[in-house]
Formats: C-alpha cells, structure tokens, sequence
C-alpha cells in the first residue's frame, strides 16, 4: 500500500535509468537526508555526535570504499585499516607542511595518496585470486602499519610518536582540532560523506560498475568480451582506496583527534570488514545499515542497564554486549546471508506486492 | 504486557534513584580495563583503586563528609571505547583517569576545553611535568624519565658504567619509546653503550629473536620497558636463556607478581623500578582489609591484594583522595568542581608525616607538586623478586632531574606550539 508503484508510468529511457524509478524510494531518503541534516543536529547531545552519529558516518563511508573492491569488483581485501591509516597520514603531513591549506581540500587531497598506494598493492591483483589476494593485502596491512611506526618523519619526529591533530580554521570556524565543535563536525563529515556516496553510487551504476561486476562474476568471460582486466582491477583498487582514505583522514581529523600507528592495525581491517560483509557486499545502503549494527548498537547496548536501573558492573556490560552483538551477528548471517541490505531489498519487495503476494 | 509495565515502573524508578544519587558525592570516574588483552594488569589496579574509596566511605564517609563515586567505565584499553567513556562521564566528572596512552593523547588537548583533570599517574606522556603548558595534566609521583634516570644510578652503584653494554627491551609503541632520549643522553655521559631492541606489538609474547640477539651481545644489563604479556614472555625467555636475573630491571610496570610467579624461584634476583610497595601491615591496607575485603564488599582475592599492582591502585587514589582533601580545604567545600580539583592535585605535599597521617606507611614515597611540576618526581625504591614477592632491594632513591629539565620544557613548548592555539599558564612563577 505505501510502496505501490502501480501508476508510476516511465515514458521515456532517462526516467526508466533515473536514480530512483520508485516514487517511494526518493520520498525515503528524503525523510532520511532531512533527519540527518537538520533533525539530528537539533537533537544530538556531545555523546551522541561523538560516540554514534559521527564514527556510523566515518565506517560507513570506509566500508564503502572496500565494498567497492570486494562486493564490486571481487578483489577480497584486508588492508583497509592500513590505506586508511595512508589517508590519515598524508593528510597530517599535507596539514603539517601547507598550514594554509584548506582543511577539507586537504581530506580530499590525502585520498589521493592512499589511491596510489593501494595502486602498488593492487598490481599482484593481476596474477592472484581469492584467497591469495587475501594474502598480498595483508602484506600491505602488516607493512605499511610497520612504516607508520618506523618512518618518524610521518609524524614529524614527536617524541610520542603518534599524530595529533591541530586546531584547523575555516572561514574563521574551527572545523578540527580540540577546539573544533562537535556539530561544525558533524556537518563537515556529513558533507564529504554524502559526496562520496552519490560518486560512488553513480560509479557503480555506470560503464565502470559494469566492468567492476564482469571482473567479479567471471574475469574470464569479462576477458573474452573485450574487458581490460588490469584497467578496470587497478581501476578498482585506486577508486576503492581512495574513498577508503578519505575516510581514514576523517577519521582522525574529524574524529579521534590523535592516533598512534597501532590504531591502523589488522582489528581495524577486521572491523570495515564484517560491517562491509553483514551489511551487504554488493551495495552502498548495507554499508550504512552494517556500520549501525557494529559501530552504534555496542554504545547504545552499554547505556541500557544504567537506564532501567540495573546496576552491573561496567565490565559485566562490556562482556554482555560483545555476546549480544556477536549474537546478532550470527543471527542476521543465518536469516540473510547475502547482508542487511538484501533483507531490506526483500522487505521491499514484499511492500510492493502487499497485499497480494502471488 | 505486564512485564513490560514492570519493567517501564522499574525504569522510572531507576532513573528518579540515579538523580537523586548524584546530588551529593564526589564523581571520580575511573576508565577501567577489566577486560581486553592488557585485563591481567588491570584487575588489580582497578580493584585497588576502587576498594580505597569503599574504605573511605564506609570508615569515614568519604571525604569531608561527601561519599565519593568511584564508578567505572570499561574501556578494555581500546581508545574508541575510551572515547565513549570520555563522552559518558564528562558533564559531571571531577577527573579523568584514562589509562591508557592512547587514550590519555586522546583526552590532553580537550582538556583545555573541557577544563577536567586527567590524572594519569606514572603513565602517558613525560612531557606532561611541565605544569605551565599542561596546566588539566597531571602524572605524579614519578615519570618515566625520573624512572630511567633512577635505573642508570642503580647500574652505576654496582661499578663505573664505562664501556658496558646495557640493552634497552622495550614495547615498540609510544609508552617503550619514552625514556630513549633519556638514556641515549646518559649513555653518552657515561660511556656505555645503549642497545635498543624493540618488541613489537605483535610479538610481545613470543620474544626468543630479542633473546637471541640478547644472548649473542652479551649486554651487562637488560632494562626493560615492558607491559601486559610482553613481561610475563621476558622473564621466561630470561630464564630459558639463562640470563642473569639481577642484571635485568624493568620499569614499575613490569614489576607485576604474577608475571614472575610463573618462574618463581628462577626469577630471584630480577629487579623493578618502583615508586609504590606493597606494605601489608600499613594501617591503609589494614582498614580495607577489614572494611572492604572482609565485609565482602571488594572483587579481589587475598593473592591480588598482597601485591605490588594491587597496592599501586590503592597509592594512585590515595593520592586522588589527597588531591581532594586539599582543594577541600583551600575553597571551605566540600563538594568542589573540577577546576577546583586541578588546585588541589597542583598542591600536594605528600610528606612522610603526611603519609604516616594516611596510614600509607612505605607504600608511597614523599612528593610534593606545584602549579609548574605536575609529575612531583618523588623518588623511587629497587624492587627484587626474592622468589616468592618483591622485596625492597635500595633505600630511597632520587631523580637526577637536571639531566631533563630542558627537555620537558623543550617538549612541552613543542606540544603547545603544535596545538596551538594553546594557553599556558602564565601566572605560575614557580619552576620545575
């Protein structure tokens, strides 16, 4: 009933190719993109922004740009961590050396950087698959973290060795940094967020998703019906990393504030990893829906006891919730394997036909 | 339906008790790790901290009258949970007590902003002494500069230093980094020859590369900056290799029981910086013996409560509750703010007299802080494993703080002209 398309007549290609062909679809995201720039930040308390709004918004845009390289393109990746620790990097140093650079240009430019990185590593793409693929990424992932901490003119010589993220001004705002408001934040990760999701959409729907989705289904046949492997695997692996970069310098610029190497380790991988996977390999909503279940529930799950009155140690909570998201976590691959964003294609579905399943 | 009700009554009830609670205590929240992989270690620290408070509020109150809150948040040492945490205790918290470098490095540029305390005793960042620039910092009763100079005069008490070979194990991270500029300096006075070997994060437990290497350079001494596994996988290497235990000393994190009772008898000798001792007999320890621990009130067991970490928690809010009582005095309240709390912690005087008062006999050594000394630099004792616990092995032993004082400042200047904007506190006269 609310999602009838019946009526919704497409007269012509570009309405039948349009973004949105279900009326239904639009009004959604509308009410969503409302909430999110103008409901939330009317809303949203200092925890809120810090601990659920802004992180969802960083993972979700990380995990996108490995979904582009594993649900797109099928390259299995476990380097994430570390081309997003590239884009944090490049973006410290860029900050460092050019103080008069615009911070943002400066967050777009840093992708730049892990692009070409992830390049270099994508090159044994050409000749392994699978499993093994798996392998050579990981030999990024365990080098480049060994480079964060070995290479001091990363982080400028500090004695500490991590990286600490300086007050930045924009158009005499203070948009990063200790002295940066939550919510000037939250609407600059918004922001680049949103950009990067309409590219990405478009990029997957386009000539090159096409070519990313042959590549993954059977690079063979892709081969024979005149597709460039190494164009479009590079192409893959340079696209991918550098929204994955983007994201890891705002998620020490817009976010953490500091970061020593470590913090760019394998768990890191791990984590854009399963949100990437639960969500949905394949599509751009799960990557959303995923970074909700792994990033927001644990904080929301840590604040139930405390509400209803409960009183459990905190190191119980910690405990019970890493049960109940794992819990979760088996539960929603069991009901729909192929993600969330599948089981929400499914609800879909059914609310189109309603009341009258076939 | 009915049991929704219930829930939804127990609900509102729960919330009008946790309003009513917070009006008249003293919030200390505590950024615990009770779990994760650093958990060993934490256990007894948090325990310690947190069975003081429950003695001080059963034996007399709380302080100044006012019950303290000494309530937890897990972080289990992961600095995005740390953010959490921060977020979640901050509008009321009276200081924060991070735990963690990350976490610390984290929190020190807020606190200008947000104007609480970190108190991060004996951990973070060196730098932090310098009270000017780090006017919300705090790190007292000792760093880990103070530690490695107060190791250097303990190697050169047993004989001249010149042309030995002293290897530097360290944890390759921030915190095993720390006092290399301290011995690479006193390495070239001295005239002995520093050879650091890193243990990298990943391989903190299996450490026979290090010990190999070790056992091919034959070093006059091995000083250690471990922590977590990394020390347990030391000290069992150490004596596999054969090494001899009373050339190898650690930092006051590696001085934990349990990790030597799993050599026991063949870790005699091994020795720990320390600037706490675990003292069963003083009458702190003895209150919450009874108070706490046998009223059945305390997580821990009589193993844990005997050593060294456990008593360290104990020592770390002894010196918070001091910090409070002080601040008590200064502004006729008892219920202070947080920029309150920063007075008090830049004004103790924790004298032997002072620490005979709080029944902390021996447990701590005497220090004093100041609005530009946020460490205190006390002075530390050489702890030894005799086989069965530590022992004190030196009397008091004192800093050479000359060696650093132009570093710290150097340092800090370095931190706050990279933050900048960045106040310093310019009234303080005093020097460090």
């Amino acid at each position: 009933m609310l999602y009838r398309t019946a009526g919704q007549f497409k007269t012509s290609y570009t309405a039948d190719q349009a973004l949105f062909p279900v009326r239904q679809d639009a009004v959604l995201l509308g009410v969503i993109l409302l909430f999110a720039y103008v409901i939330f930040p009317l809303t949203a308390s200092e925890f809120a922004y810090q601990t659920l709004l802004i992180p969802i918004l960083i993972y979700a845009l990380a995990a996108m740009g490995l979904n582009i390289l594993t649900g797109y393109a099928g390259q299995l990746s476990l380097g994430t961590g570390a081309f997003m620790g590239v884009g944090a990097y490049a973006c410290y140093k860029l900050i460092t050396i050019f103080p008069w650079m615009n911070p943002v240009v400066a967050i777009l430019l840093s992708g730049v950087f892990s692009a070409g990185v992830g390049v270099v590593f994508g090159i044994p793409s050409l000749r392994i698959k699978g499993f093994y693929l798996a392998i050579a990424t990981l030999a990024a992932q365990f080098f480049l973290v060994w480079l964060f901490e070995k290479w001091a003119w990363l982080y400028n010589y500090n004695a500490s060795g991590a990286i600490q993220v300086p007050n930045l001004e924009m158009f005499g705002v203070y948009v990063s940094g200790p002295q940066a408001g939550s919510t000037t934040q939250y609407y600059l990760v918004l922001g680049i967020v949103t950009l990067m999701t309409l590219l990405c959409i478009n990029l997957t729907r386009g000539n090159l998703g096409r070519t990313w989705k042959a590549t993954r289904d059977m690079d063979i046949a892709a081969e024979l019906i005149g597709i460039n492997l190494m164009k479009s695997k590079l192409i893959a692996f340079a696209v991918s990393s550098y929204v994955v970069g983007v994201a890891g310098a705002l998620y020490v610029f817009m976010w953490k504030g500091a970061a020593e190497p470590n913090v760019f380790d394998i768990p890191l991988s791990f984590q854009v990893l399963f949100i990437a996977i639960i969500g949905g390999l394949g599509s751009i909503l799960g990557n959303y829906l995923g970074a909700i279940l792994i990033v927001g529930l644990p904080v929301v799950l840590n604040l139930v006891p405390a509400a209803v009155g409960l009183s459990i140690s905190s190191a119980t909570v910690e405990h019970l919730n890493v049960m109940i998201v794992g819990g979760l976590i088996i539960f929603f691959l069991i009901v729909e394997p192929h993600g969330l964003a599948q089981l929400w294609r499914l609800i879909r579905e059914k609310l189109i036909i309603w009341p009258f399943p076939h | 339906m009915k049991h929704f009700t219930k829930t939804a009554a127990a609900a509102v009830l729960g919330l009008g008790l946790g309003t009513a609670a917070v009006a008249q205590e003293l919030y200390v929240p505590n950024l615990a790790y009770r779990t994760g992989p650093f958990a060993a270690t934490g256990i007894p620290l948090m325990n310690g901290q947190a069975d003081y408070f429950t003695m001080l509020n059963e034996r007399d109150g709380g302080i100044g009258g006012v019950p303290v809150n000494a309530a937890e948040c897990e972080t289990g040492y992961s600095t995005e949970k740390g953010v959490e945490c921060y977020e979640k205790v901050k509008s009321d918290a009276l200081v924060t007590q991070p735990w963690s470098t990350g976490i610390t490095l984290q929190v020190l540029p807020k606190t200008n902003v947000d104007e609480i305390p970190i108190l991060a005793p004996g951990y973070g960042f060196s730098p932090m002494a310098d009270g000017t620039v780090f006017q919300w910092a705090f790190n007292m009763p000792a760093g880990y500069w103070d530690a490695a100079s107060m190791i250097v005069q303990h190697m050169e008490s047993e004989g001249d230093l010149d042309g030995k070979k002293v290897a530097f194990l360290h944890l390759d991270h921030p915190f095993g980094k720390e006092p290399l500029p301290i011995l690479e300096k006193l390495a070239g006075e001295k005239g002995f020859e520093l050879l650091p070997i890193p243990v990298g994060l990943k391989e903190m437990q299996n450490q026979s590369a290090q010990w190999l290497q070790i056992r091919r350079e034959r070093p006059d001494y091995v000083v250690m900056w471990g922590w977590g596994a990394m020390n347990a996988g030391a000290i069992t290497e150490a004596v596999k290799t054969k090494y001899p235990m009373e050339n190898f000393i650690g930092v006051w994190w590696a001085g934990h029981d349990a990790d030597l009772r799993l050599v026991g008898e063949d870790g005699a000798g091994y020795k720990s910086i320390s600037w706490s001792f675990p003292n069963a007999d003083a009458p702190v320890m003895r209150d919450i013996q009874e108070l706490v621990i046998d009223a059945g009130l305390s997580e821990t067991n009589p193993e844990e409560a005997s050593g060294v970490f456990y008593s360290r928690g104990v020592v770390i809010s002894a010196i918070l509750g001091e910090a409070i009582r002080t601040a008590q005095e200064e502004y006729g309240t008892a219920e202070i703010s947080a920029p309150q709390l920063r007075w008090g912690l830049e004004n103790i005087n924790m004298t032997e007299e002072r620490i005979t008062e709080l029944g902390l006999d021996g447990m701590v050594p005497p220090f004093s802080t100041s609005c530009a000394n946020h460490t205190g630099h006390s002075g530390g004792w050489m702890l030894e494993w005799d086989g069965e616990k530590f022992i004190k092995a030196s009397d008091l032993m004192t800093a050479n703080q000359d060696d650093y004082q132009d570093l710290i400042a150097e340092k800090a200047q370095e931190y706050a002209s990279s933050n900048a904007p960045w106040p310093t506190n310019e009234e303080c006269s005093a020097t460090n």
